[in-house]
C-alpha cells in the first residue's frame, strides 16, 4: 500500500504515534496567543512564536517495507533495547511491610543474657532502681566518684529540652524519688514492630540458580550464631550481617521488656536501651528499610520528651545531667526523612540541631557551661568540649548538603558544603571536589573546572598522595564532560601509576573503555579485579556495571552473573544488595 | 528477504545499548561517635567502602562512574550514542559479516554505521563493536534498525534485523516578543528589542551554556544578559546558571538596525527576518543539546499612512511659559498627501499658534519638519495630545493624543515623552 501523502503536511497518517506531535511547529502555523507576561498597552498585538526547530518539511515515507501497515514490522518492532530492566537507586524491599507476628523464638530454651544487670527490670517508674545503688556504694564518696567521669559524660549527654520538658524535669528533681505524674503521651513508650528479618538474598538467589546442594553451603553469622550480646552483636555488624544484627538487637531489646507488641505500654529507659535502639534504627536505615526505621522511631516523637532524659531517673543517675539519646540517634532520627520522599522535614529538623549546636558552642565560648549554666569548667575541658560540638555541627551541616544535594537544591547544596570547610578544614580538598562533581553533574563545565583549580592551587606537591590522585580524578572527570574518553581513560591510568589498587580509577578506566567501543577490554579488565580483589571489587556499583557488560556482550549472560553469585555467596554478609547481580 | 526470525536460531547476536553518560555512585552516609555502642565500627565500614570519599566518607556523592540503567528520555538537538555488539555465540567460526545501522525517522532513513565494509570473519566468543552517535535532529519516533548479514562455514548465507524504537521529546520552549523602541531623538534608526524566554520542559536541570541571535544582515546585536563586571561580565541570572525543570528564563537582545538599512527600516511594513536563536545547554556530566529556531519574523510596527514624531522637544519647562517642540512628519503611505494640521486644547496643554493651517503636499516616503509652540498650564508630567493630521485628499483625520505613542507600537518607558511642568 502507498501511503504516499501531500508534502508539507505533518505525517499524522502514519502509524507511529507522536508523543508530542503538537508542537511540532512548521513555518507555516500561525502565531499563537499571547500570554500575559509583560504588561503592555492593549491595542497592541504582541507577537509570540514557537519555535520551529528547524524540521523540515516532511517527506514521502521511505519505500522501505516498514512504512507499511498492518502486517507492518511496527508489529514486531522491538521495544527493548537491551532488555534493559530499570533498575531503581534504592532496592525497595517488600520485607518492610512484613509485619509478621513474632515467633516465640524465646521458648527455643535461648538463654538471653542482658547486657547489664540492672536493665532487665520492667516494670513501671515509681520502683526505686536499687541494684544501681549498689554500684556506687563501694566507694565513700559516690558524689566526687560522679565527679570525676562526668566531665566527658557531660559534655557529650548536654542537650537543651524544650521548655516543657523542662519544666517536667525540674519538678522531677524537687520530688526526690517519685517522679512526678506525666501524661503517657509525653512518654517514650517504644516497640518492636517487625521481628525476624534475618531473609537471606544470596541465599534464595542460590537456591534459585545454583541449586540446593550449593545453598545449603553458604554460611553466614546469624543471630543465634554469636554470643546473645553487645559482642555478638559487633560481630554480626562487622561482617555484614545487619539482618542477624537488626534480630539480635531485637532479642536485646525484648529483654528489656521493649520488644514485639510492647509499644504503648510504660516503660523505662536506660543509655544502653537507647544505644540499643540507635544501632537497630542505623541499621534499618544502612539496610535501606526506611519505612520500618520511622515507624519504629514514631514513639520516640520528637527526642524531647522528660523520660530521655538524666534528670528524670534521679535515683538511677544521681546527679547526672543531659540527654539519654545518642547524637547520632538524633541526626539519624533528622536525616530519615529525606528518604522517604519528604525532605523538607528532613530540613527542618537538621536546621532545629543546628541552632541547638550553635546555642551550646555560643554558651560555651561566653564561658558558661553547654546547658547554659553557670558552672565553671577548665580551660581543658573548654576546650574538649568546644572541639566535640564543633564537630558535631560540622557533622550536621554535612547532613543539610547531603540532603539539599538530593533535593537537587544545587546553589544551596554547594554553599553549604562550602561553608563546611571552616569545621572540618582537613577536608578541603574532598570538599572543593565534590563541589566541582556537583557542577558537572548541573552540566556547568566551566564552574566546575573553576572548583577544581581551587584544589589544585591548594595542593603542595610534596603533599599527601591523596591529593595528587584528588586532583587527577578531578581531570579525568571534566575530559568525561567533554567526551574525550581517551584523554579520560589515560588519566585514570595515571591514578594507577600512583595507588594501582585504586577501586575507582579501575571502575573508571574500564567505563572509559566501554565508551570507546572496547567492550571485551572492559570486562576483562573488571572480571580480572573482582577475582583478583574481591574484598573492594565486590561492590554494588561494580558489579552493576559489570552484570550491564555481561548482558550487552552475548545472550547467556546468566552463566557469567552466576559465577558471581557463587563469589558472593563466599564473602558476602546477608546485607549485600542482591539487586546489582540483575539476576532476578 | 524473509525477517521471520522465530523460526531461525542465529549463530550471532545482537546487542544494542545506549550510551548515556554515566552517572556518579552516591552514598547514604551513616555514623556514630566513638563512645556510643557500635564504637568505630561504623566508621570502619565506611572506610572499607571502595565507593566512599576517603576522609571525607560523609560526602555523598562519589567518584564511582556507574553505567546507564535505563535507556532515559531523548531529546531534540541531544546526541544519541549507541553501542552495537556482534557476538559470535557458537561454536564455528563465521564469516563476511556486515552490520549496518540506520536510524529511520518519519521523513528519511541514515546510515550511521561507522564503517561499511564487511568484516572476513569471526570466531567464536569474540564480538564486532561499534559506538554510533547521531545528533538528534526531529522529533518523535525513531526506530534504530540494525541489519547483520553473514556467511556461516558451509557456505550457508543468513541475515536478520532488529528494531528498536524510541521517542524523541522537546526539550524546550521558547517565545518571543518583539519591542519596538521609539525613534532615538537624536537619530533616525530604530531599535528593536527581543525578548526570548525559554522554558526547561525535560525532567531534570539544565545549565544553558550560549543562549545568542544570531541576526541577520540587515541587523547588528547586542546581547543585554550580562552585567559588566571586570573582565567576565556575570550573567543577570546571577548563581542561578541551571534551569530546574518547568523554569523559565528571559533573555533579551537589542537589535539595531545597521547604517545603510536604516532609512529603509522607518518605512519598512510587513514581515521582516530578524535572525535565529542559537540555544546550547548541557546536563548531565556535560551531556550536550543544541537548537536553533528558524529564523524569527517580526511585524514592522504599523505607523499607519503617517508617522509622526519628535525631533526636538525639552526636559523641563516652567509652568506657564511657552516652549518650542519640533514633529517631524512622516508620509508612510503610497500616494500623494495634503495635510492640513488643526490642534486642540487640553485640560494642560495649551497650543499657540494657528490651528487648520496648510503643510502643503508631501509625497510617499517624504518627511516635513514641524515646529510649533505650546505651554503647560499644569504641574507634573504631561504628555502632549491634541494634534490632528487630515489628509484633504481622503477627507481622512489621523488624530495624535499622548504623541510619544502612536498606533499599533508598544513604546518603552524610556522614550515616553517627560515633561515637567515646575
Amino acid at each position: 500500500m502507498d501511503a504516499r501523502e501531500a508534502p508539507s503536511q505533518r505525517p499524522d497518517t502514519l502509524d507511529i504515534t507522536m508523543e508530542d506531535g503538537s508542537n511540532a511547529a512548521s513555518a507555516g502555523d500561525s502565531l499563537e496567543a499571547p500570554s500575559n507576561l509583560v504588561p503592555f498597552k492593549d491595542n497592541i498585538l504582541p507577537q509570540e512564536e514557537s519555535i520551529d526547530l528547524g524540521g523540515a518539511e516532511f517527506a514521502t515515507p521511505h519505500e522501505d517495507s516498514s512504512a507499511t501497515p498492518s502486517e507492518s514490522l511496527m508489529d514486531r518492532l522491538n521495544d527493548q533495547m537491551m532488555e534493559s530492566v530499570m533498575i531503581s537507586d534504592s532496592p525497595n524491599n517488600s520485607e518492610e511491610e512484613d509485619v509478621a507476628p513474632m515467633d516465640s523464638f524465646l521458648d527455643g530454651g535461648e538463654d538471653l543474657k542482658p547486657a547489664r544487670e540492672d536493665e532487665g527490670k520492667e516494670g513501671s517508674q515509681e520502683q526505686p532502681f536499687n541494684q544501681l545503688q549498689a554500684v556506687f556504694s563501694g566507694t565513700d564518696d559516690p558524689f566526687a566518684t560522679a565527679l570525676s567521669l562526668s566531665e566527658v559524660d557531660r559534655r557529650h549527654d548536654a542537650w537543651l529540652p524544650s521548655e516543657e520538658t523542662r519544666k517536667v524535669l525540674i519538678s522531677v528533681a524537687t520530688q526526690q524519688y517519685s517522679p512526678a505524674y506525666v501524661e503517657s503521651s509525653r512518654l517514650t513508650m517504644p516497640g518492636l514492630k517487625f521481628d525476624n528479618l534475618q531473609v537471606d538474598a544470596v541465599k534464595d538467589l542460590m537456591l534459585r540458580f545454583l541449586g540446593e546442594q550449593a545453598a545449603m553451603k553458604r554460611q553466614v553469622l546469624t543471630a543465634n550464631s554469636v554470643e546473645q550480646s553487645v559482642i555478638g552483636l559487633k560481630q554480626l555488624v562487622s561482617s555484614k550481617n545487619w539482618r542477624a544484627a537488626v534480630d539480635l538487637t531485637g532479642r536485646l531489646l525484648t529483654a528489656h521488656g521493649q520488644g514485639y507488641g510492647k509499644a504503648g505500654q510504660p516503660t523505662s529507659h536506660t543509655t544502653d536501651s537507647l544505644q540499643l535502639w540507635f544501632v537497630r534504627l542505623a541499621l534499618f536505615t544502612k539496610l535501606n528499610l526506611f519505612q520500618n526505621a520511622e515507624l519504629e522511631f514514631e514513639p520516640f516523637g520528637n527526642l524531647d520528651q522528660p523520660d530521655l532524659y538524666y534528670e528524670y531517673y534521679p535515683t538511677v543517675y544521681p546527679g547526672k545531667r543531659g540527654s539519654m539519646v545518642p547524637f547520632s540517634m538524633r541526626l539519624l532520627h533528622a536525616e530519615l526523612p529525606q528518604y522517604l520522599a519528604k525532605p523538607q522535614e528532613a530540613l527542618d529538623r537538621l536546621h532545629h540541631l543546628e541552632t541547638i549546636c550553635l546555642a551550646i558552642l555560643d554558651n560555651l565560648e561566653k564561658g558558661l557551661a553547654e546547658d547554659g549554666s553557670m558552672v565553671t569548667l577548665t580551660q581543658e575541658n573548654r576546650q574538649a568540649s568546644l572541639k566535640l560540638w564543633r564537630s558535631r555541627l560540622g557533622r550536621v551541616m554535612y547532613s543539610m548538603a547531603n540532603c539539599l544535594l538530593l533535593m537537587k537544591d544545587y546553589i544551596l547544596a554547594v554553599e553549604t558544603y562550602h561553608s563546611i570547610i571552616q569545621y572540618e578544614p582537613q577536608q578541603r580538598v574532598q570538599l572543593l571536589s565534590g563541589i566541582g562533581r556537583i557542577f558537572l553533574q548541573i552540566g556547568d563545565v566551566k564552574m566546575a573546572e573553576r572548583y577544581f583549580q581551587d584544589v589544585e592551587k591548594g595542593c603542595q606537591k610534596g603533599g599527601p598522595v591523596t591529593n595528587t590522585t584528588c586532583v587527577l580524578m578531578n581531570r579525568a572527570f571534566v575530559y568525561l564532560s567533554q567526551n574525550n574518553y581517551t584523554e579520560a581513560h589515560a588519566t585514570f591510568l595515571e591514578v594507577l601509576k600512583i595507588d594501582p589498587k585504586n577501586p575507582v580509577a579501575n571502575n573508571n578506566a574500564a567505563v572509559c573503555l566501554l565508551y570507546l567501543g572496547r567492550l571485551k577490554e572492559s570486562l576483562g579488565q573488571l572480571e580480572g579485579l573482582v577475582q583478583q580483589d574481591p574484598t573492594s571489587y565486590l561492590h554494588e556499583s561494580v558489579l552493576f556495571n559489570l552484570t550491564t557488560m555481561y548482558e550487552l556482550e552475548s545472550s547467556r549472560s546468566t552463566q557469567k552473573k552466576q559465577a558471581l553469585l557463587e563469589a558472593v555467596a563466599c564473602r558476602e554478609g546477608d546485607s549485600f544488595n542482591t539487586q546489582c547481580l540483575k539476576l532476578a | 528477504m524473509d525477517v521471520n526470525q522465530a523460526k531461525q536460531e542465529h549463530l550471532l547476536a545482537l546487542k544494542v545499548m545506549r550510551l548515556t553518560k554515566p552517572t556518579l555512585f552516591t552514598n547514604l552516609p551513616v555514623t556514630c561517635e566513638e563512645r556510643d555502642l557500635p564504637g568505630d565500627l561504623f566508621g570502619q565500614l565506611m572506610k572499607q567502602d571502595p565507593s566512599t570519599i576517603k576522609g571525607a566518607e560523609s560526602l555523598m556523592l562519589g567518584e564511582m562512574l556507574t553505567l546507564p540503567q535505563n535507556f532515559g528520555n531523548i531529546f531534540l538537538g541531544e546526541t544519541f550514542s549507541s553501542y552495537i555488539s556482534v557476538h559470535n555465540d557458537s561454536t564455528q567460526i563465521v564469516k563476511d559479516i556486515l552490520v549496518k545501522a540506520d536510524l529511520q525517522t518519519s521523513s528519511q532513513r541514515l546510515n550511521l554505521s561507522a564503517s561499511n565494509s564487511a568484516v572476513a570473519e569471526l570466531k567464536p566468543e569474540c564480538c564486532i563493536d561499534d559506538v554510533i552517535h547521531h545528533e538528534v535532529k526531529e522529533i518523535g519516533t525513531h526506530i534504530l534498525v540494525c541489519a547483520v548479514s553473514y556467511t556461516t562455514q558451509f557456505g550457508e548465507k543468513l541475515y536478520f534485523r532488529k528494531f528498536f524504537k524510541f521517542q524523541v521529546l522537546k526539550p524546550l520552549d521558547v517565545k518571543t516578543k518583539f519591542y519596538n523602541a521609539e525613534s532615538d531623538l537624536s537619530s533616525v534608526t530604530d531599535e528593536v528589542f527581543l525578548e526570548a524566554q525559554i522554558q526547561n520542559i525535560t525532567t531534570s536541570p539544565m545549565f544553558m551554556e550560549k543562549v545568542s541571535l544570531e541576526p541577520t544582515i540587515m541587523y547588528n546585536v547586542t546581547e543585554l544578559n550580562t552585567v559588566a563586571s571586570g573582565d567576565d561580565g556575570e550573567s543577570t541570572f546571577g548563581k542561578m546558571s541551571y534551569l530546574q525543570p518547568m523554569d523559565t528564563r528571559q533573555y533579551l537582545y537589542c537589535l539595531k538596525p545597521k547604517a545603510e538599512y536604516a532609512e529603509k527600516a522607518g518605512v519598512i511594513k510587513g514581515v521582516t527576518m530578524i535572525g535565529k536563536l542559537d540555544i546550547v545547554w548541557r546536563t548531565n556530566l556535560g551531556e550536550r543539546g543544541r537548537l536553533q529556531t528558524s529564523q524569527l519574523q517580526r511585524m514592522a510596527p504599523g505607523y499607519g499612512d503617517i508617522r509622526l514624531s519628535l525631533e526636538m522637544i525639552p526636559d523641563t519647562v516652567n509652568l506657564e511659559e511657552p516652549f518650542d517642540i519640533v514633529c517631524k512628519i512622516t508620509n508612510c503611505s503610497e500616494r500623494t498627501m495634503d495635510l492640513v494640521v488643526e490642534m486642540c486644547n487640553t485640560r494642560s496643554i495649551h497650543w499657540c499658534g494657528i490651528s487648520g493651517r496648510q503643510l502643503g503636499k508631501l509625497s510617499p516616503g517624504a518627511s516635513l519638519l514641524l515646529p510649533l509652540t505650546i505651554f503647560s498650564s499644569v504641574q507634573g508630567l504631561q504628555s502632549i495630545s491634541g494634534l490632528r493630521l487630515t489628509d484633504t485628499f481622503l477627507k481622512r483625520t489621523y488624530e495624535y493624543d499622548d504623541i510619544a505613542q502612536n498606533g499599533p507600537t508598544v513604546e518603552l518607558c524610556t522614550s515616553y515623552l517627560t515633561l515637567f511642568a515646575s
